[in-house]
């Protein structure tokens, strides 16, 4: 088997080098050229290996393979090795494949602006961190990935950093992220002190790795749980799932590329992956997946409780992206690890084709982002306007497009989960799956209907959410929104991969399982993921046809549902009435999440600060040297008044002295 | 003879009237001369002292005495002049310009 991992990871890492060095003075060919060639050649060779991957037998899919031994202390050893097995083939199609897509779309979107060789750096920089994250071959170096891959994120959500808003949003992603990097620390400390070793299988430099230590089947003591629950803390915060999810929202700042690319199709779904790579660790304390489900399920309707009435469209696409990373978890909580990776390529697909969909609206609006300012626009935009749909489509849930087979995949696994093991906690999470999907129908409609629908609604003049002030040069006349006519199409650098995403939307659900039409056998992703799962106890994964069809059709007809009461609302194009009712108040703020966070942790932590610096540093340190200062001023005034220039003064003084001596003298005898 | 102790209070006496008239008087001649008159009184008990114990050597520092007394005088004398000459006004609690 051609193993090329090593190849995908420099690619990027040189892309990212050169342009870091020298972007800055290349033309815009060159600056394309190399991060074009450094993001097409990482999927060139990530598709080599995947092919070469399928005409191997199953048996022999995994290849460790060490690249340079790091730490050698007595028998403890961390080598940098990357492992290449069906899962990081999955893994590294996706990153490096929607990458591309997206570095492609970014050239067209990213034209007008200055930081353009920095932008395409630190795209190269984020692909390369990912890759790292998802190829290496033991915690060590995933750790490293995940913290480059934060970093990276901070990066392109700061990208223009002249605005506070996107400096603050970069902040709190990155603060949010290390939560979760000091989880899967304490997680790897601990690991560390069970297994003694770090890497995940056994490979060239050491005789088992962790996962080889673990027997399928048993169950672990509570570090086991310490170390699954460590593990779901730094997931919860890199795939934004309650209570950390905070900063996806305001990562919306990035530009829209970076939303499609990191918040949508592959920085997210890290924890996903971390949940099926380190599988056993969680097998071994069950309640831990109970927990992941939980929160999953209980994030996946929070989350689209909050979409139901934003009125950024970016927003409503981030709430979207929470929702259904909690689906993910929900499908690794049942043990259906594949059902996971399944929603996890299927999303990627439609997420950054909504993601870029939306950059097209923005692009072609001039930087509008408020739904309230569109409308009309399918006419005008119609590569954009079908695309849209078809992701819409795609992630309601609406058969034959790509997002029904994953979500109906996990909603079926969850009732049979419900069903077989008698547990009320998976009869409640599928009610939450279905429920939350018919939300998720309505408030994506709701989307489709308010800016491709109706008529226009926009004063023309965008309020440039998204340029900066200093990019209002001659070159932006064409796009400027203050003439209607000039609202067009996006050029064909950004239509061409809203096509290509648009047809994978399509076709992208047909790995998955047909077992709802009798053929069991016909499940290509499971079964090509399978050798690694074998470990997975005997829980039931692929539900009986019965209950397959029970979990399928109300799912259809809860999207059915909501893709309805979105079209009798806003049909005719999107009427904004802010309304007073409370619900719908808590709602539309964030169930002030954002709020209480403020008063409860940031303003405490403000005025600590606040009063520490005055009291330290302004009472101690600042006032201890002025006091210094004070205090010779007071001695210096004082002794001076002996100075007073009068001769008898100075006579009397003298004649004290004597006298002093004599007494002296005299006493002393 | 007299007994030295009547010399020697005398000394005392005449040293503590000069003391005093240096401390009190504002106008300098007339602490030059209250200083005269301590170092004259110095020069009464060492002579006395002298005589009594039939040494040579206390009449020989009154000679050393009298003449830096002249000297001193010489020069105090002339600074009392040149002050006199630029501020036109010899009040010694005039005198301080050099107070800190």
């Amino acid at each position: 088997m051609t193993n090329l991992s090593v190849l995908v990871l420099l690619m990027p890492l040189l892309g990212f080098v050169i342009l870091g060095l020298s972007g800055r003075f290349l033309p815009r060919g060159a600056i394309l050229t190399i991060a074009w060639g450094a993001c097409g050649l990482a999927f060139f060779f990530a598709l080599i290996s995947f092919i070469s991957m399928l005409g191997t037998p199953a048996a022999n899919r995994t290849a460790d393979q060490v690249l340079y031994t790091w730490i050698v202390s007595g028998n403890f050893q961390v080598s940098f090795g990357q492992l290449f097995d069906p899962l990081s083939a999955v893994m590294l199609m996706i990153v490096t494949g929607v990458g591309f897509i997206i570095h492609i779309y970014s050239a067209g979107y990213m034209e007008h602006d200055d930081g353009f060789w920095r932008f395409f750096c630190y795209l190269n920089f984020f692909i390369f961190a990912m890759v790292l994250l998802v190829s290496a071959d033991n915690f060590l170096f995933l750790l490293i990935g995940w913290g480059l891959v934060g970093l990276a994120s901070f990066l392109l959500i700061g990208f223009w950093y002249h605005r506070p808003a996107a400096v603050a949003a970069a902040q709190k992603a990155l603060v949010i992220n290390i939560i979760g990097d000091f989880g899967l620390m304490l997680a790897i400390f601990l690991i560390f002190l069970n297994y003694g070793v770090l890497n995940y299988v056994t490979n060239s430099n050491s005789a088992a790795g962790v996962f080889n230590l673990i027997k399928p089947g048993s169950v672990g003591s509570g570090v086991s749980i310490a170390i699954a629950l460590l593990l779901f803390v730094a997931c919860a915060a890199k795939s934004a799932q309650l209570p950390l999810y905070m900063w996806l929202p305001d990562a919306m700042e990035g530009p829209t590329p970076v939303s499609a690319l990191i918040h949508a199709a592959t920085m997210v779904t890290a924890g996903v992956y971390l949940v099926a790579r380190a599988h056993p660790l969680f097998e071994l304390a069950p309640i831990s997946l109970d927990i992941i489900a939980a929160i999953g399920g209980v994030t996946a309707l929070f989350a689209a409780t909050i979409a139901l009435f934003q009125l950024d469209i970016k927003r409503v696409l981030a709430y979207s992206t929470i929702s259904q990373l909690g689906y993910m978890f929900m499908a690794e909580g049942a043990h259906n690890y594949t059902a996971g990776i399944f929603h996890l390529t299927t999303h990627a697909y439609f997420k950054a084709l909504l993601f870029l969909g939306a950059g097209a609206v923005i692009h072609a609006l001039s930087g509008e982002q408020d739904m309230r300012q569109m409308g009309g626009l399918r006419k005008r935009l119609p590569i954009t306007f079908w695309t849209f749909l078809i992701a819409a489509l795609a992630i309601s849930g609406i058969p034959p497009f790509a997002g029904f087979w994953s979500k109906d995949d996990i909603l079926g696994s969850l009732l049979s989960q419900a069903t077989t093991g008698n547990s009320a906690l998976f009869y409640i999470l599928w009610a939450i799956g279905v429920i939350t999907a018919g939300l998720t129908a309505f408030y994506m409609f709701r989307l489709v209907f308010g800016i491709f629908f109706g008529g226009y609604r926009g004063t023309g003049y965008a309020k440039r959410s998204e340029e900066d002030e200093d990019e209002e040069d001659e070159e932006d006349a064409q796009h400027t929104a203050g003439n209607r006519l000039s609202i067009h199409e996006a050029p064909a650098v950004m239509t061409i991969p809203l096509i290509i995403l648009g047809v994978l939307s399509v076709i992208g659900g047909l790995v998955g399982s047909f077992s709802l039409f009798g053929d069991p056998r016909y499940q290509p992703l499971a079964n090509f993921l399978a050798p690694l799962f074998s470990d997975v106890g005997a829980i039931n994964l692929a539900p009986t046809i019965g209950i397959g069809w029970i979990s399928t059709g109300l799912s259809i007809v809860a999207a059915l549902l909501g893709i309805f009461v979105a079209w009798r609302l806003y049909g005719k194009g999107f009427a904004y009435k802010e309304s007073k009712n409370p619900l719908y108040q808590l709602l539309f703020h964030k169930y002030y999440v954002d709020e209480a966070l403020a008063f409860v942790i940031i303003n405490p932590i403000r005025w600590f600060g606040g009063t520490a610096t005055s009291l330290l540093e302004g009472g101690t340190l600042d006032g201890g040297s002025r006091g210094i200062a004070w205090a010779f001023k007071k001695l210096s005034l004082g002794l001076r008044r002996l100075q007073s220039g009068y001769v008898r003064n100075y006579a009397l003084a003298i004649l004290v002295g004597v006298l002093l001596i004599i007494i002296y003298y005299a006493v002393r005898g | 003879m007299m007994p030295l102790s009547a010399y020697l209070i005398m000394s005392a006496i005449l040293f503590s009237i000069g003391v005093v008239g240096v401390l009190i008087r504002r106008n300098p001649l007339i602490i030059f001369m209250s200083i005269e008159l301590m170092l004259n009184a110095v020069n009464l008990s060492f002579v006395a002292v002298s005589s009594k114990l039939d040494s040579a050597d206390g009449q020989m520092f009154v000679f050393l005495v009298l003449t830096v007394a002249a000297a001193e005088v010489v020069v105090g004398l002339g600074i009392i002049v040149s002050i006199f000459r630029t501020r036109r006004n010899i009040d010694v609690d005039e005198m301080n310009t050099l107070r800190g």
